[in-house]
């Protein structure tokens, strides 16, 4: 019976991803005035890659590779609560799991890309993990006063003690959630932070040699991790929500990120390292000690 | 005095009787040069302030015999006046010294005309296939090329016309019974 | 199955590979007055990813090694669109010494766009008629290479060397 509950909301939580990639083409579209695919363009998408064969392979490594990004992100998904929901596992230091297990993804990509014999694919992970310098810090110190706050370092507990409306922890440290968003915009790997990708420099950057299946595996990691690092954003700052809300949640915050997508170039990696370490991490910095000034 | 006629003054003082000076339009001035005084005129132009090789033509005259090479020179000095400089070589018997350590630039020029035309440049490090990668026959922009035959032989077609009917009466993929 | 078939006919990634002067038609194509994402055509950078290869105009014998390359990488089902006269035979350059005349013979075409340029309805058209004929089952040419490579391969070994991948720096 619990495995069914878990299966349904693993399919959940990828539908809903899909749903979400499916729309944000068609309002990037909409902003640079053309009509769009329809919004269910990112199912049929799937569909078609998986129905592919590959002509090629480069080895046991590079076929684990997608593999092992979408295990990390759907053991990601066991710790995080939708809304008031019990997440499946939850307990004392969950946060760092959660923060570990969000880097596995790029880990397994990196690990992959490596095995295949082309140096776009290298300077694409390298790319993609020096631009975590960058984001990870600013994720973690703009959790890090609300966690305080509340004295625990679990998610589902720092969403319970959250109260209604004006007690939610955006409210209380809004520096903090400025800088979370602009991290977000970094995990999420959309403009002007998309450097991994990358399509017109580096040929798609670590997925250059992945077709067929495993790209369609990788088009679902995509489509979880938009849930679940916009969720984490949701359940952190905005306190305990219904489980439609929740999702009307990640779908604005998402949106957002989509909209800024829409109009922006592309930093260079060292720029997009060196912004990082410029006004968000003062954003960050001031949240933690507007937290002390207040205790 | 316009500056197509000083070009002409100093090309004639230095030349003197070894070659011809004219000009043919506005800004346009023609040198006809032997084949072994091309070189030291192109250094000499070059010290006047001609600094630019703009490019190395090649005309095949079939009943003559003969390949005549242009070189021409252009520089911001002299109000856009282009120098031009002709030789003639005997076809498929005389070779070229290659005009690289004066001008660099020459080294692309001389290796397509070399793939175009046949002519070998003397001292030109690397003459082999440019555009035309895996080339078997004749250099093509000879005058006694044969497009025609040789398009034929290799492709396979003939005429555009007899292609179309030979498509239509046959069909390219024998019929299978499923 | 019919949903894999469907799925395949609406969600259509083309190589980005502009190989002649046809090449000029396809930004019109792509941008937003003709707009060709809204049938779920959308360019890709890598063969990899792709399922169409436009052969956009012209193709010397130099550029044919490339894009055989490029055509062989692609992971199946891959379908090839000939794009303007010169693919149907030779167009302007019937007599040329370089361009090759039929581009049959070299790899297998799907379906011909005709023009000099065709104008981008017409390339939404044919990426229309492309979608039918998938779903309709009868766009097999690629199973045609795999049959008969042999005789594929025979035909490229009269312009170029074909156990010789290396490409002339």
């Amino acid at each position: 019976m619990k495995i069914l509950l878990l299966l349904g909301y693993w399919i959940l939580v990828i539908i809903m991803g899909l749903l979400y990639m499916g729309i944000a083409r068609k309002v990037t579209a909409r902003i640079q005035n053309r009509y769009g695919p329809p919004f269910y363009q990112a199912f049929l998408d799937v569909l078609k890659l998986f129905s592919k064969r590959e002509t090629a392979s480069h080895g046991v490594m590079h076929s684990l590779g997608p593999v092992i990004a979408f295990a990390g992100i759907s053991t990601t998904l066991l710790f995080l609560p939708l809304g008031k929901g019990a997440p499946v596992l939850h307990f004392q230091g969950d946060l760092f799991v959660f923060l570990y297990l969000i880097v596995i993804g790029p880990l397994g990509m990196a690990l992959g890309a490596g095995e295949s014999n082309n140096p776009n694919a290298t300077i694409g992970i390298a790319r993609a993990l020096s631009l975590m310098l960058g984001y990870e810090i600013i994720l973690f110190m703009a959790t890090l006063p609300v966690f305080v706050h509340f004295k625990t370092a679990s998610i589902y507990e720092v969403i319970l003690n959250q109260g209604a409306f004006p007690n939610w922890a955006g409210i209380k440290f809004p520096l903090s959630m400025l800088g979370g968003l602009i991290a977000l915009q970094g995990l999420l790997g959309e403009k002007p932070f998309d450097q991994p990708i990358a399509p017109h420099e580096i040929a798609s950057g670590p997925t250059v040699e992945y077709g067929g299946k495993y790209l369609g595996l990788l088009q679902l990691w995509h489509a979880v991790a938009i849930i679940v690092e916009t969720g984490l954003f949701i359940d952190v700052f905005f306190g305990p929500q219904n489980i439609l809300w929740f999702f009307l949640g990640t779908f604005i915050v998402f949106m957002l990120s989509v909209v800024i997508n829409a109009v922006m170039p592309r930093f260079r990696i060292e720029q997009a390292i060196r912004f990082y370490w410029g006004v968000p991490l003062l954003l960050v910095v001031l949240g933690i000690l507007q937290y002390y000034l207040w205790r | 005095m316009k500056m197509e006629e000083k070009v002409v003054e100093e090309l004639k003082n230095i030349l003197g009787n070894l070659g011809e000076v004219w000009i043919q339009r506005e800004k346009r001035v023609y040198a006809k040069v032997p084949k072994n005084l091309v070189l030291p005129l192109l250094a000499f132009l070059k010290d006047k302030g001609f600094h630019q090789l703009t490019a190395i033509t090649c005309v095949d005259w079939l009943k003559k015999g003969k390949f005549e090479l242009i070189y021409n020179l252009f520089s911001l000095n002299y109000e856009g006046v282009h120098v031009f400089i002709k030789t003639e070589l005997e076809r498929d018997k005389e070779t070229m010294p290659s005009a690289i350590e004066i001008f660099p630039m020459a080294f692309d020029y001389e290796r397509e005309i070399h793939e175009m035309f046949g002519i070998v440049f003397e001292g030109h490090p690397r003459l082999d296939n440019f555009i035309l990668e895996d080339w078997d026959g004749p250099p093509p922009m000879r005058k006694d090329f044969d497009t025609a035959k040789y398009v034929e032989e290799k492709y396979g077609v003939k005429d555009y016309a007899e292609e179309l009917w030979r498509r239509r009466e046959q069909p390219y993929r024998e019929e299978k019974d499923e | 199955m019919g949903l894999f078939k469907i799925s395949q006919g609406r969600s259509l990634w083309m190589v980005h590979f502009c190989t002649g002067c046809g090449a000029v038609e396809m930004p019109p194509t792509m941008t937003s007055r003709f707009d060709m994402e809204r049938f779920g055509v959308a360019p890709m950078a890598t063969p990899r990813q792709a399922d169409v290869l436009l052969i956009t105009g012209y193709l010397t014998v130099k550029t044919l090694k490339r894009v055989i390359m490029v055509y062989e990488q692609m992971p199946t089902p891959k379908y090839v669109i000939g794009f303007g006269s010169c693919t149907v035979n030779g167009g302007i350059y019937w007599d040329s010494y370089n361009v090759i005349k039929n581009l049959e013979l070299y790899i297998p075409v799907d379906l011909y766009i005709f023009g000099c340029m065709p104008r981008p309805e017409s390339i939404i058209d044919a990426f229309l008629k492309l979608r039918k004929m998938i779903e309709e089952g009868k766009a097999n040419k690629w199973k045609d290479y795999i049959e008969r490579y042999d005789w594929y391969k025979q035909n490229q070994a009269k312009l170029f060397d074909v156990n010789k991948w290396r490409v002339q720096k």
